[in-house]
């Protein structure tokens, strides 16, 4: 009898034993020192850094979850990562300056804002494969994007001639286009599909816009240097960097009202959100560092020196982008 | 090199949120602020560098000088100079300057299907060797400044820009950085070109422009040692450069000079344009002996500069005058 219950807790120690040794990691893009720091979520420490390529600044995990798709601004490629060990599995060469990606919420398009050659590149994705549908080019400097629910719509921002623009992705053809604040940067379309947010990185507030028709409906204050957002996961509420102010707004989305801001340092710009909603990690630019934020006191908890002008940030096990 | 960034990180990141963010988020201009985080950086590991070849530099010259001068009131301007180059004040025009036509230029190439290539994309393992991928980068670079500098010998209106850089007389490590301010834009848009071509990344030339200004400034100074036979043959060294420089070698004959090279002598010994004599000539241009004047202050040598241009330009105007 003994011996079963001992062969039992071995077999369990066996079955637990993988999740408990096998660290998660994050990815965070050093896009001035052309690399990524890879840190171990659960101890906080940098486990190694590798170089990537030329200037990587943005990043996004592939619609299976089996690769994060790095794009190499001024590199001209994409590198395809393993997302539990951040090994390079391949690279994708001759992608002309890849700065903000993301894929369609149906997963058959990819897109890339060239945010150098004022333009939006269009590709159909399917099962792995990029094939270029079109490039739609922009006033300048494009920036990031949204998508529609129903994947028709890419909503691209345009930073230096302050406008958004709604590009229909079937045809590329650019349905509205509008004026914003000065140097519209993030955007984010809330759950009901109602609002378009914009965050205004010149200006100290969010724009939002009608998505039907581009119209301005709300200016709401944030911060100064108004520029990313990221889901909290419960379907309602956003959070949003101010890079200029140093702080992080909560938006509460069917308010369209600023719930809370708290203090983040170094120009805080893309953030990650742990699965269960504790830990907010966010990248501080201009310290070169991540910041983790203690959602329950809003303080931050861990300051992890990476690499030059750090930006992307992913690691898998992160809340629901809703 | 992150080592050594990171030595001035506290201080690039200071300078960078107190002073120079808030400036461009009230004239509007936040879309440079990476390009003005990496510039702060820039300017920070420039004033370092100067105060760093300084100390090292300074007392050498004392101690053991190639040429013995009664003052060194010759070399305020250079000083001026090195100012203006390296801590970015004259990089900043370049950069507005060129940004417009080298981004319609990068734009034209990707619409005509062209992407740049990397270095790392023909060479696919110096991309896992960051170092490795420097020096290649460092090699190549080096190849085109040699050419770049026998062509500013070899054309009379170039040579009149860069007259100014050999027009100094009491040569010291401050002496690099004096040249023409359109010598100057032509050495970045040099640059850009090779850069475009070869695809060298913004944080790669942090690391290039280091060594480079380490070595010119050690190669211009007024030292009478270089690295002896061998070393003299690897890395351009004082006497080396100092020959270029000198009345009479430097700048003259068939190949209208000699020892053109910026880091590597491997270039001069190919091309046969290499001189390893134990010479230390006096520094200068053979005209000035005969009391031919190339300016005093940085004003007066710039424009000088000019005139001198123009006149090589337009060769039977200046004739019938």
């Amino acid at each position: 009898m003994a011996l079963r219950r001992l062969v039992f807790k071995l077999l369990l120690v066996a079955a637990i034993l993988p999740s408990v040794t096998h660290a998660e990691i994050a990815i965070v893009l050093n896009s001035k020192d052309d690399d990524m720091s890879l840190i171990d979520t659960t101890t906080y420490k940098v486990i190694k850094r590798v170089p990537l390529g030329k200037e990587p600044h943005h990043l996004i995990p592939t619609p299976d979850d089996r690769y994060v798709v790095v794009g190499n601004a001024a590199g001209n490629d994409l590198v395809m990562l393993d997302p539990s060990s951040g090994d390079i599995v391949k690279r994708l060469p001759r992608i002309a300056d890849p700065y903000h990606l993301g894929f369609s919420p149906d997963q058959k398009w990819f897109v890339i804002t060239a945010n150098r050659l004022d333009r939006v590149d269009i590709y159909r994705y399917d099962n792995g494969n990029f094939t270029l549908a079109g490039k739609v080019p922009l006033p300048k400097t494009t920036s990031h994007m949204a998508f529609s629910r129903d994947s028709k719509i890419a909503y691209v921002t345009a930073q230096d001639s302050n406008q958004v623009a709604a590009i229909e992705l079937a045809t590329q053809k650019i349905i509205w286009k509008t004026s914003t604040g000065k140097e519209p940067a993030g955007v984010w379309l809330t759950p009901d599909g109602q609002h378009l947010l914009v965050g205004m990185t010149g200006e100290d507030y969010i724009e939002i816009f009608s998505p039907m028709s581009g119209k301005s409906i709300k200016r709401l204050k944030t911060g100064k240097g108004a520029h990313q957002f990221l889901p909290q996961g419960d379907g309602r509420h956003a959070f949003l960097t101010n890079r200029v102010e140093n702080t992080i707004s909560i938006i509460d989305m069917q308010k369209l009202d600023v719930v809370e801001s708290f203090r983040v340092p170094g120009g805080p710009d893309c953030m990650e959100l742990r699965k269960d909603g504790t830990e907010l990690w966010v990248t501080s630019r201009w310290i070169n560092r991540v910041s983790v934020v203690d959602l329950s006191t809003k303080k931050i908890t861990q300051s992890i020196h990476v690499g030059r002008s750090p930006h992307g940030l992913y690691f898998p096990t992160h809340a629901a982008r809703q | 090199m992150q080592t050594l960034l990171q030595l001035f990180e506290p201080v690039q990141s200071w300078l960078f949120e107190n002073l120079v963010l808030p400036l461009l988020f009230h004239t509007g201009y936040m879309s440079y602020a990476e390009d003005a985080f990496s510039a702060t950086g820039d300017f920070v590991l420039a004033l370092a560098e100067i105060g760093f070849i300084y100390l090292l530099l300074r007392p050498l010259e004392t101690w053991a000088p190639a040429e013995k001068w009664e003052h060194r009131r010759g070399v305020r301007t250079d000083v001026i100079y090195t100012f203006l180059y390296k801590t970015g004040a004259l990089p900043f025009i370049f950069f507005l300057l060129l940004t417009a036509p080298l981004g319609h230029l990068d734009y034209t190439l990707r619409e005509l299907g062209y992407t740049p290539p990397n270095l790392e994309e023909l060479v696919p393992w110096l991309g896992q060797y960051p170092l490795a991928a420097l020096l290649a980068y460092i090699v190549i670079i080096d190849f085109a400044e040699y050419w770049r500098h026998r062509l500013q010998h070899r054309f009379d209106w170039w040579w009149a820009l860069h007259a100014v850089h050999h027009s100094q007389r009491t040569m010291s490590f401050w002496t690099d950085d004096r040249n023409h301010i359109l010598d100057g834009l032509f050495k970045s848009l040099w640059l850009a070109f090779i850069a475009q071509l070869i695809g060298a990344s913004g944080s790669q030339f942090v690391g290039i422009v280091f060594v480079f200004t380490l070595v010119e400034s050690l190669s211009h100074a007024n030292l009478r040692f270089g690295f002896g036979t061998v070393g003299n043959r690897l890395l351009v060294g004082p006497t080396f450069h100092r020959i270029h420089h000198g009345i009479g070698v430097g700048h003259e004959g068939g190949q209208r000079g000699c020892n053109f090279a910026t880091l590597f002598p491997i270039w001069d010994i190919i091309f046969g344009t290499a001189n390893f004599t134990r010479v230390t000539p006096p520094t200068g241009i053979r005209d000035q002996l005969d009391g031919v004047d190339y300016g005093e202050g940085f004003i007066d040598q710039q424009w000088k500069g000019l005139v001198r241009m123009w006149r090589a330009l337009t060769p039977t105007k200046s004739a019938a005058k």
